[in-house]
């Protein structure tokens, strides 16, 4: 047990001493990296890892005679994960993310310091000898905290209504809601059901599965399937029309959404937000190719009300491609990015 | 012996009349159906020439028009007479007091109905009089939050009429025939609700009592019917059904009350009502333990505290499965629907929701390891609770995490993007089906943990028994998460498949581990008593939470399915033409619903006040069963 102790006390010390060296730039951010593709997992993990140091550091102060009052564990776990939720995670996580966490974070360690008589009295107990203030020190401090205290609210009452120069917070729909049915080059398509006319078969049926089968593997960057290259000259069905869709992209989108279309194109940091990452599983993953289609012909310019602020500034490609070109270049989106449409059956 | 027979002979007279009530409705609503099935064909008899069809707007079958189009109102006194007040926010006052009432009225006869039986088969006499004693207390207080329930229902419908008679006069004319059906429903829904009240003391023993038990079966079946016909019309006002493109009526009533969101959304408010209910009977037990002056008193109420939380929790369980298997419907009736709710214009609202279930649950944990604290030899348990907090929270971090998130344009620069790599995957249905279930199973192992606390299994088997639930257990984490990942590489149609085997991993806990742990614990070593009442105050104040919870979560989410509507009174088929027909801000949304909750907690605090007058006035006797430091309540858990 003293074994397994020792081995989480040393993860805890080394956990700690790595943040504590990326908050104060001593040691690079980027020395035990965050995997993109992993990263969710990652950070769960790490967080597992934190908690079974944080435990065998208890410990082993315990067993040495120099306990960490329950106060100040509950106090200092808190603080520990409010800085690595700020300095660890990279893209920083926005203040309204990490409000949410470290709100939740806080309810955590009151039930974990309350969860029983014994561990809650042990956690009260330097509030209450500040309270009863039976010690000169005590009372100094008590002291101190009826200045504090009133100054600390003060100050945070100040600084929520003082006037700030700072853009607005928006509350931006990622996804706004779309109609029906959209009318495109004159032809109207009905969301529900319209279907994209290229994700056929070598026989040239519609056939998702077929499709579905071809499309790249996610995994460590993404892979081509054996016998799945577009690019071959003698790719048919699907992966032509892929080909050609990919073609329509380079020549047309890529210079926003970049050529991995992950929004990182050669102009995308022009724009604030940049243009949407299809790599992400938020996005394109999410939805049905309807929607993509209506998205592409319409642009930020046709986005509904509920796409306030319509912060977009995708052109309507309606006005420069066909119909048949917005499909295609919808069928190479979600073959590279190797997610499968939205689909209901 | 006379008596005794004429006791029999009352209660058997009793429940013929219920069942006579019962079948009332469906006597009378049979000429009604028929009448409104051939009426087209009356139509057609009186000549070819005005006979014309609509093809029904979701069933997509040919009817025979025998209603008039919905009205296109307008904004003005005719369509939408009005106070100098937003008249939409008088009628969601309304009806959230009517619902909220109206939900508790129906739970509480379900738990009535669930702790008479178990006061039935309990073989411990002194248990059976408690369990009685406290179905009764139940059933006091749900009759008086019953007028209530009519009084507002009353409200709701002037409100209706007042406010908005251009679209209930429609609503009217299409439900017309099923309409008297449910106001006789109501009427025996109150005839057996006073006989099942009132012959309580007359049928206390033996084959009588099985005859009143009967009685609340009845009693239930009438609530639940009422309810899915109360439904039926919501249900019609989101996905319309059995009416054209006009919404002109075409004869078939089950079209239009069975509607594409109609099942999902009778699953939903069973279980919701029900997990309601227990949430707002264990906040009167908390507040009647802070309150109580006495160890009699406060036993009593941990008891019965214990108990409701209990009933509720099991409703709780399974009613994020049925949310999922509601959303599911309402994508698939209309993406567009759809996602406005999960990733449109009401996002946020949903995280709300999602931070409301994720309070629920810890809020139950919570309690559930606060009761370890009155069984000695629960101690063992206590010191690893910090591991179950840190699984609990992780999931529930994930399962708030929004997809919408609110940043400032300078925090949108700095992530390089509206999609950020680790909150972009927490923030989609994959992940947060593996937090909500990582949630649930959580909850499980803490009620397995109470269920053992004072306890030390004899069973022979009980070190395998033990490993073997840790495996099970540990492999349905895995099995959770797995499936979670997994969810990101497979094609949306799967994906939402994959929620049934995460879902069966979750109920194989709840069943096996619960069925198993019965097992190991039969004839356990008991290491002490369960000292009722001896319990912290703070775990009375988690039973509070866990109602407001409830309350606050009930109002949001019906919210959010009447303004998924957006600017339509039915959707696609009447639009809404008065100058409220916007979308509340989310703030406004949050105040309005926080004025709700507060209003029904001083209302329903009231009915309790006149509920304790009753008790006050009762024979010394009824209290003969409460519970003190000796009794066990063997069947409790």
């Amino acid at each position: 047990m003293k074994a397994l102790m020792s081995v989480a006390a040393l993860i805890g010390a080394v956990g700690i001493l790595l943040l504590a060296g990326m908050i104060v730039d001593i040691i690079p951010s980027n020395t035990v990296r965050l995997v993109e593709g992993y990263m969710p997992m990652q950070v769960l993990f790490e967080l597992t890892l934190f908690v079974a140091g944080f435990t065998g550091l208890s410990y082993m102060l315990g067993s040495m005679g120099m306990a960490v009052p329950r106060f100040w564990q509950g106090i200092l776990f808190w603080s520990f994960i409010l800085l690595y939720l700020k300095y660890r995670v990279y893209p920083p996580i926005p203040f309204s993310v990490r409000a949410m966490y470290g709100t939740v974070s806080l309810i955590a360690v009151f039930m974990w310091v309350s969860a029983n008589e014994e561990d809650w009295k042990k956690f009260k107990q330097p509030i209450m000898n500040i309270l009863d203030a039976q010690t000169g020190a005590n009372k100094l401090l008590r002291y101190a905290y009826l200045v504090l205290l009133p100054i600390l609210i003060g100050g945070f009452s100040y600084n929520a209504m003082v006037p700030k120069s700072e853009e607005p917070i928006e509350l931006r729909t990622v996804h706004p809601a779309p109609p029906a049915s959209t009318k495109v080059h004159g032809k109207t398509y009905t969301l529900q059901t319209s279907q994209n006319p290229y994700r056929v078969n070598l026989e040239g049926k519609f056939d998702q599965e077929y499709s579905n089968a071809n499309i790249v593997e996610q995994g460590m960057g993404r892979l081509m399937k054996p016998n799945a290259n577009p690019w071959d000259k003698d790719a048919q069905g699907y992966l032509k029309y892929v080909r050609e869709g990919g073609e329509i992209f380079f020549q047309n989108c890529h210079f926003c959404h970049g050529d991995n279309l992950n929004g990182r194109g050669l102009h995308a940091f022009a724009f604030n937000p940049i243009p949407a990452n299809f790599t992400d599983p938020g996005t394109i993953a999410q939805l049905q190719e309807t929607f993509i289609f209506w998205r592409v012909s319409k642009g930020g310019i046709g986005l509904p009300n509920e796409g306030f602020p319509w912060a977009s500034v995708m052109p309507p490609w309606e006005q420069h491609l066909t119909v048949d070109e917005i499909w295609k270049v919808i069928l190479f989106e979600y073959w590279h990015t190797g997610y499968y449409p939205r689909t209901w059956d | 012996m006379g008596l005794v027979a004429g006791k029999k002979l009352f209660s058997i007279m009793a429940l013929c009349a219920m069942i006579g009530l019962l079948l009332l409705p469906i006597a009378v609503s049979l000429p009604t159906l028929a009448m409104g099935a051939d009426a087209p064909d009356a139509v057609k008899k009186d000549g070819e020439a005005k006979v014309e069809k609509g093809r029904d707007v979701y069933y997509k079958t040919e009817g025979i028009v025998a209603g008039a189009p919905a009205p296109k109102t307008v904004d003005g006194p005719r369509d939408y007479p009005r106070y100098n007040f937003e008249s939409r926010v008088l009628l969601w006052f309304a009806n959230q007091q009517h619902l909220y009432y109206g939900s508790f009225v129906l739970a509480v006869p379900i738990f009535c109905m669930v702790i008479e039986f178990m006061g039935v088969v309990t073989k411990d006499k002194a248990m059976a009089k408690r369990y009685d004693q406290l179905a009764y207390d139940f059933i006091k207080i749900s009759l008086t939050a019953y007028s209530l329930t009519a009084i507002l229902g009353g409200i709701l419908i002037f409100t209706f009429l007042t406010l908005y008679p251009a679209f209930f006069g429609y609503l009217s004319s299409i439900f017309r025939p099923v309409m008297h059906i449910y106001a006789l429903m109501f009427v025996a829904e109150s005839g057996t609700l006073y006989i099942y009240y009132y012959g309580w003391d007359k049928m206390r023993e033996g084959f009588l009592k099985w005859i009143h038990l009967s009685m609340s079966v009845i009693l239930n079946v009438i609530g639940t019917l009422l309810m899915f016909l109360a439904n039926s019309w919501i249900g019609f006002m989101m996905s319309p059904a059995g009416v054209d493109e006009q919404g002109r009526y075409l004869g078939n009533i089950w079209h239009v009350i069975h509607t594409a969101l109609w099942n999902p959304l009778n699953v939903h408010r069973i279980l919701g009502n029900m997990a309601f209910g227990g949430g707002v009977v264990a906040a009167y037990a908390a507040y009647k333990f802070l309150a109580s002056k006495t160890d009699e008193d406060r036993a009593h109420y941990d008891w019965m505290g214990y108990i409701a939380m209990a009933l509720g929790v099991a409703f709780l369980i399974p009613l994020p499965f049925a949310g999922y298997w509601l959303m599911r419907e309402v994508y698939a009736y209309r993406q567009q629907m759809g996602i406005t709710l999960m990733g449109g214009l009401l996002a946020w609202l949903f995280i709300i929701q999602a931070t409301m279930i994720g309070i629920l649950f810890l809020s139950t944990n919570y309690y559930l390891w606060q009761a370890l604290g009155r069984m000695r030899g629960a101690e063992k348990y206590q010191r690893y609770i910090k591991y179950l907090v840190f699984v609990l929270c992780c999931g529930y971090l994930v399962f708030i995490t929004p997809h919408t998130i609110v940043m400032t344009p300078a925090e949108l620069k700095a992530m390089g993007g509206q999609q950020h790599p680790v909150l972009g995957n927490y923030g989609v249905m994959s992940a947060k089906n593996g937090g909500i279930n990582v949630i649930i199973t959580t909850t499980i192992l803490s009620f397995v943990w109470y269920m053992r606390g004072n306890k030390v299994s004899t069973v022979s088997w009980s070190k395998f028994g033990n490993i073997f639930m840790g495996c099970f257990f540990g492999c349905a984490y895995v099995n959770i998460v797995g499936l979670a990942v997994l969810g990101y590489y497979i094609p949306a149609n799967v994906r939402v498949g994959l929620s049934v085997p995460q879902v069966a991993t979750t109920l194989s806990c709840l069943f096996f581990m619960f069925a198993l742990n019965s097992f190991m614990m039969k004839g356990a070593k008991q290491m002490g008593p369960i000292e009722w009442g001896k319990i912290s105050a703070r775990s009375q104040y988690a039973l509070i939470m866990l109602a407001t919870a409830f309350t606050w979560m009930m109002g949001l989410m019906g919210y959010i399915r009447s303004s998924v509507r957006l600017f339509w009174h039915v959707n696609e088929i009447m639009r809404d033409n008065s100058p409220w027909a916007y979308t509340h801000t989310v703030g406004f949304a949050a105040n309005m619903i926080s004025f709700n909750v507060l209003f029904f907690w001083i209302s329903i605090l009231f009915v309790f006040w006149l509920g304790s007058l009753g008790i006050k006035k009762a024979p010394v006797e009824a209290k003969a069963g409460v519970p003190g430091g000796a009794a066990q309540p063997a069947g409790s858990h």
